[in-house]
């Protein structure tokens, strides 16, 4: 195989599938990205064998062919190239040559031959416009449960309704929701599927590359999930096992609700948390007529508190939150002014943006934590 | 000037079998398990340790010293119940008690002339009651620390009364052997024995500068010990002091090694409820579950997770350590394997959205699972998965309602053990 491509080019879409190469694996050939040279293009192609990724760029092909280098060690080599052609000549030992003005370099790879063939692409079942997507996943990736034991959470629900689409994800501790409310075409019947936290990292970035007017061509089949943007391809496993029923613990009234500036409440929650316990990130906040207050003590410490007006004239209520959950809400939520609804300090509280023409639905379940 | 007594109950699972088989009096009796069995000796009458036998020696080694031994299993529920008779006679004459195990004690008696009069007249009266509640002998040692009092009261076996002036402390300990000292164990006995020190006297004569350079700060613990005083930590803390632990466990060797899962995960069931029982007592949640296996070429491995959030439930501990234990088992076969749970918080800390309902559930259950126990004896209920591992509760092992300091405000009625032998308390 032998074929020139621009150093940017190869930079960037290496850069692209390198959140799906395994970093310790014990399949060496994970490490390796496939590099196919056919016609008037390069396809790169990675995977853990969970995710995969295929992206391709233009390039002059001398001679068709495919080999597999370590993806690694190829991205931090070339980024430091000129801005120039990069030749890549991958002879029959696996051995290739990149040549780039005065640079000369050798690099040992493997036969593609090892090299985990991906799944086939199934009929697209959806089409959407890229930022659509990524605002959705970027308001419900943080509620993704780390813990491996509870894999159903180790990802979110992806919800296809006759007209919209939903996107839920939830620690067990807190839970977000959103709905897009928008047409999305081709959708005939309704389809979930859940989709592992890392498919959607890499969609983030692959919508960050292709801008958000984009359109992601959306598919599906028993065991993967095909998620199409401009020429990159992403296949993810589907995670198995079964979502809980999270409209079951979406509170269905709540007795109190403030309405906060979104700045002015994160910031505070910021400040007073520096005084929070480190282990469990817990503040207090206390709403009365007139005020919101927020409190936290370490007895060896010291203490914090900050009060911000607010409208509420109900009784006096005390709850008791982790800090890092609400701050994880008001980072996300694009909106400036957000409601706080809760009922007392065992029940869920509720996050959610304010305002009446919102065309979108954003819920964000707390629970809160006794102290 | 303290005055401190050291109460300890004489031979006293032996005791206690000898009220229900008066037969026993006065014959070699070895409670623990029956003879040739595995396993160690928990408890040996007078007449047996005249053969050698003592607790923690092995049971065959105990059927080997003494043939003619009646070995008993022993009742831990027995114990129990006679351990909080002793308990409730020592709560009426003080409130300052600190149990250490199932059958000793300390109480502060500082400043308590006025009622009880003086210390040796205390301690008779102490040790007349201790007889009028539970037919059973104790001996008390009274000083001005804790080590003393502990070494007197070993020095008036059986069924003696000491009284160490004030003063005479040094005296009273010069021409003891120095393991009779609190701490001082084999190896620290042997390193002793090898710059020819023998008795505490020849301890008390070495300079404490020598100690610390030789043996650090345990040298300048042996210096303290050897005059009286309550070093080098093995005291620390007053008596009637509530200090929780900062780790609980319980642990299970196999009468006979196995590498059956069946059996493996029923025992983790077992263990997970014992340690969950013990979580509850104290009022505590864990954050941190860890599995220990030892395998029978006594290899040993732990394992640990942290979990998210705070748990005292016995069904959560155990869905923890059997996954690491699926994760972590060759297949080998197991000679020991247990539970332990640490990173301990107060209260349960964040309330869980999805589990809320099971989790009050379970919560509620365990706790009438609790009050069972406490009538009824540990193994009177217990998780199915753990059924087919009920194994005798060993007299060895603390029981968890052992009596002790004062309860955890906010606690329900189950008093708070002491330090116990699986709890460390850090110190």
């Amino acid at each position: 195989m032998e074929f020139t491509v621009t150093k940017s080019d190869l930079v960037r879409e290496l850069s692209l599938s390198q959140g799906v190469v395994e970093r310790k694996t014990t399949i060496p050939i994970l490490s390796n990205v496939l590099l196919e040279a056919d016609g008037d293009r390069l396809t790169l192609t990675a995977t853990d064998l969970e995710l995969g990724i295929r992206c391709s760029c233009p390039a002059r092909v001398e001679k068709p062919g495919a080999g597999t280098l370590p993806a690694r060690k190829l991205l931090d080599y070339v980024r430091l190239l000129p801005d120039a052609d990069v030749q890549v000549k991958v002879s029959e030992n696996q051995w290739a040559t990149l040549v780039c003005g005065r640079s000369r370099t050798r690099l040992a790879g493997m036969s593609r031959e090892n090299f985990p063939e991906l799944p086939s692409v199934s009929q697209t079942r959806a089409e959407m416009p890229a930022g659509v997507l990524s605002s959705m996943i970027g308001k419900t990736i943080f509620a993704i449960s780390n813990e491996e034991s509870r894999f159903t959470l180790n990802g979110a629900l992806l919800l296809f309704r006759h007209k919209g689409m939903v996107m839920v994800a939830t620690d067990g501790h807190r839970l977000s929701m959103v709905e897009s409310a928008e047409e999305i075409p081709g959708i005939t019947e309704p389809y979930r599927a859940l989709l592992p936290k890392k498919a959607m990292q890499e969609i983030l970035k692959l919508a960050q590359d292709a801008g958000a007017e984009s359109m992601v061509k959306f598919g599906g089949d028993e065991n993967h999930l095909f998620f199409q943007i401009g020429e990159r391809l992403l296949i993810s496993r589907k995670l198995t096992g079964n979502f809980p029923d999270y409209e079951r613990v979406l509170p269905k009234e709540h007795p109190h609700t403030v309405e906060l500036s979104r700045d002015d409440i994160r910031s505070a929650i910021e400040r007073v948390a520096q005084f929070a316990d480190e282990r469990s990130g817990a503040v207090r906040i206390q709403v009365c007529p007139g005020e919101l207050k927020i409190h936290s003590s370490l007895s060896e410490t010291g203490e914090s508190e900050e009060s911000v007006p607010v409208e509420y004239d109900g009784g006096e209520v005390e709850i008791g939150f982790n800090a890092q959950y609400m701050l994880d809400f008001l980072r996300a939520v694009p909106e400036n002014q957000v409601v706080f609804h809760f009922k007392d300090p065992v029940s869920a509280g509720e996050l959610r943006p304010a305002g009446n023409e919102l065309t979108y639905t954003y819920r964000y379940i707390v629970m809160p934590m006794r102290i | 000037m303290k005055l401190i007594f050291h109460l300890d109950m004489d031979a006293f699972f032996v005791s206690v079998e000898e009220l229900f088989n008066p037969s026993l009096k006065g014959k070699p009796v070895v409670v623990g398990g029956q003879r040739g069995q595995r396993g160690v000796v928990s408890a040996a009458s007078y007449a047996a340790r005249r053969f050698g036998v003592h607790s923690a020696m092995p049971l065959r080694t105990a059927g080997r010293l003494c043939p003619q031994a009646i070995f008993v299993d022993g009742h831990p529920h027995r114990y129990r119940e006679y351990s909080h008779k002793v308990y409730e006679v020592l709560q009426s004459f003080t409130p300052l008690v600190e149990m250490a195990s199932i059958d000793e004690a300390y109480l502060d008696l500082t400043g308590a002339g006025r009622l009880h009069g003086p210390p040796l007249r205390a301690a008779h009266e102490l040790h007349n009651r201790i007889h009028r509640a539970t037919n059973l002998n104790c001996s008390i040692g009274a000083a001005t620390s804790r080590l003393v009092a502990k070494v007197a009261s070993d020095q008036a076996k059986p069924n003696g009364v000491l009284w160490i002036l004030p003063g005479q402390e040094a005296k009273f300990l010069a021409p003891l052997e120095i393991r009779k000292i609190p701490g001082v164990g084999k190896v620290t006995e042997k390193n002793l024995h090898a710059i020819g020190v023998t008795r505490v006297g020849d301890l008390a004569g070495l300079e404490e500068t020598f100690l610390e350079r030789r043996f650090g700060k345990l040298g300048l613990a042996l210096a303290g010990k050897a005059r009286g005083l309550d070093a080098g930590g093995w005291f620390d803390g007053e008596i009637g002091d509530a200090s929780d632990p900062k780790s609980i466990s319980h642990e299970h060797t196999f009468s006979e090694d196995t590498a059956e899962a069946i059996v493996l995960e029923a025992m983790l069931a077992r263990l997970s409820e014992m340690v969950g029982r013990r979580l509850r007592e104290h009022a505590l949640h864990a954050r941190t579950v860890q599995l220990k296996l030892r395998y029978s070429d006594f290899s040993t491995f732990t394992r640990a997770h942290t979990l998210d959030h705070a748990t005292k439930l016995d069904n959560e501990i155990l869905d923890h350590v059997r996954r690491l234990f699926r994760k972590a088992w060759t297949g080998a076969a197991v000679r020991l394997i247990g539970v332990h749970v640490s990173s301990f918080e107060d209260s349960e800390g964040q309330l869980s959205l999805l589990d809320g309902e099971k989790n009050a559930r379970w919560s509620k259950a365990l706790s009438a699972a609790d009050r069972i126990r406490d009538r009824f004896g540990e193994s009177s209920i217990s998780l199915a998965g753990g059924l087919k591992s009920t194994f005798r509760e060993r007299v060895h092992e603390n029981p968890a309602s052992l009596p002790g300091k004062t309860p955890r405000p906010g606690k329900n009625d189950a008093a708070v053990p002491p330090a116990e032998r699986s709890e460390s308390s850090g110190k």
